[in-house]
């Protein structure tokens, strides 16, 4: 009785999740791939000081998530009714998960960059009162960052967890999005932060620091490759939903965000900009800062086409 | 679908181990195995259904849904209708048998929009088992829409919380009444009941009747099902 009978209509019209999801996920991804390097390097360096790299990635995470959850509050309904997501959970769902990790780790973001910020802040007279708290919090500075490093790494791999328990979408529902989703927030993440620490706190474009991450950096744009690769081959050698779905790839405007966002800047343009041009040119800070906005770019782009070319491929 | 099992496991253990802040009174994962608890289906005769569109009528004055707003939606399959070029052939004027199907909530025994709901605003009403909403636990955030497998659900524009099809649980059923589309049903192409209860028209009408479910690969168990016309030469 195979396809006797199915429907293609539904009841609710167009996508459910228009692209103020897909910038929350873009957000959530810096904050949490910002953060978790410059803890990470902190952590292995065994660094004391406040780095350049760390003041900017702390401002970056905070920022930046405060902006996803304002994405995220705006694109309910009725954004009036955001409490009911604070006080009422289903453990079940990924979303209610997300939630109790994003509540302890907002709050801790913006303590890291108050820690972080200490010097700048001592320098503003009206933040005097802040100093106090700001001695009091240094005692657990050290537990805290273990925990914040946990939960932006958890906060990376949440959003990926997220949209991957969306069924239908066989371009959504793959086991390997999280991990995409961590790999391409630390990307992203890293590139912002490097670029704030160079513009903000005069970081050396050739210090320590950076040239520990720009190491870090090509293997992990790999490893992205390998995870879209990935997603890529098991769509296009799936069952029919799988295949119908791997068109995404190849038709529609959404293939053109995944070529030329993706693939074209997200991928490309650093590679370019570092090994297709004189020595001179890919040391420069021109390249420095194109290189990373075509690595935002494209993480911005891969979460759109995730979101909008998945959600229009259904089965 | 081991996939996922395996994720909603991991996940688990990742909320567990990272709570800091323990809800109480969560929920915890349906097991509904027990035979005593009734079942209700419901049974769409594709044979008997003209297409008339009174049960969307009838849902819609019922379950007190915004002007033309219901909870179902017929589409039509095949079959010229004046004005309209037939979905199956594609022609204004055709001789393609009319065939309408409906679409609503199909009552998943395994149902994502319940697991997903992060608030338990989607859940499954303890004394029936029928997938309902707590509007005012709703949050509006549209995570249940997107994992519905049946685009089964909507925001109800009024209330701005999601709704879905819930057999009119509170309107009719509580009352001893069946669904108002079934009621409605001029042509009983609707046949509802619990399917667990073997004296019961269901479950015997199921007994002899081939039906079939839809997009049963997705398993998600829908308790609706679909009795095909199914013609040779069509
Ligand atoms: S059909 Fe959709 S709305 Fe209805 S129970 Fe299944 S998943 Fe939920
Ligand atoms: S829209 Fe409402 S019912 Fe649907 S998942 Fe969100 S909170 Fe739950």
């Amino acid at each position: 009785m195979d396809g006797t009978i199915d429907f293609t209509m539904g009841l609710s019209q167009g996508i459910a999740w228009p692209w103020p999801i897909a910038v929350y996920l873009f957000f959530a991804g810096i904050s949490g791939g910002a953060l978790a390097t410059a803890i990470f390097i902190r952590f292995y360096k065994k660094q004391t000081e406040n780095t350049a790299f760390y003041k900017a990635a702390a401002i970056i995470s905070f920022v930046t998530i405060s902006l996803g959850m304002l994405c995220l509050v705006l694109d309910l309904t009725n954004p009036l009714f955001f409490w009911r997501i604070l006080v009422y959970y289903n453990l079940n769902s990924v979303m209610s998960i997300g939630v109790i990790a994003l509540t302890a780790y907002i709050p801790l973001t913006a303590i890291i960059a108050l820690l972080a910020l200490e010097d700048e802040l001592r320098a503003i007279p009206a933040l005097k009162v802040l100093m106090p708290v700001i001695e009091k919090l240094k005692a657990v500075r050290k537990p805290m960052e273990v925990m914040v490093l946990i939960l932006a790494l958890s906060v990376c791999a949440y959003t990926g967890f997220l949209i991957s328990a969306l069924i239908r979408f066989p371009i959504i529902n793959t086991s390997v999005l999280p991990a995409l989703f961590i790999a391409s927030g630390i990307s992203a993440g890293a590139a912002s932060a490097k670029m704030l620490a160079v513009s903000l706190f005069k970081e050396d474009l050739h210090s320590q620091d950076m040239k520990l991450l720009h190491g870090a950096e090509w293997p992990i744009m790999f490893a992205e490759a390998m995870f879209i690769f990935m997603i890529a081959t098991s769509l296009m050698t799936g069952n029919a939903g799988a295949q119908s779905a791997f068109a995404a790839f190849h038709t529609g405007e959404w293939a053109n965000v995944f070529w030329f966002g993706v693939i074209g800047i997200g991928f490309a343009g650093p590679l370019l900009l570092n090994f297709a041009t004189s020595k001179s040119f890919s040391h420069s800070a021109k390249a420095f800062y194109a290189s990373g906005v075509c690595a935002v770019t494209g993480m911005m782009c891969l979460r759109l086409f995730i979101l909008y070319a998945g959600q229009n491929f259904a089965i | 679908m081991s996939e996922n099992i395996e994720r909603r496991r991991f996940l688990k253990c990742l909320g567990a181990s990272s709570l800091i802040i323990a809800p109480l009174g969560c929920s915890s994962i349906e097991e509904e195995s027990d035979a005593n608890k009734p079942h209700y289906v419901m049974v769409f005769d594709q044979n008997k259904c003209t297409g008339c569109g009174e049960c969307k009528d009838a849902c819609n004055v019922t379950n007190n849904l915004p002007d033309g707003k219901s909870r179902m939606i017929m589409e039509q399959q095949s079959g010229g209708v004046a004005g309209e070029t037939c979905p199956h052939c594609g022609k204004k004027n055709c001789d393609c048998e009319r065939k309408y199907v409906r679409v609503s909530c199909q009552q998943c025994k395994n149902a994502p929009c319940v697991t997903v709901c992060p608030t338990g605003a989607a859940h499954r009403d303890e004394k029936t088992g029928i997938v309902t909403m707590d509007a005012s636990k709703c949050a509006g955030c549209k995570y249940c829409i997107g994992a519905c497998p049946y685009d089964a659900r909507f925001i109800n524009k009024e209330t701005d919380v999601a709704d879905n099809c819930d057999f009119c649980l509170n309107t009719k059923l509580s009352k001893g009444e069946l669904p108002a589309c079934v009621q409605q049903c001029r042509y009983d192409a609707l046949i509802f009941g619990d399917a667990n209860d073997p004296t019961s028209y269901v479950s015997k009408l199921l007994r002899v009747k081939d039906s079939v479910r839809i997009k049963p690969g997705f398993g998600t168990e829908p308790s609706l099902r679909y009795i095909p016309i199914v013609k040779l030469g069509v």
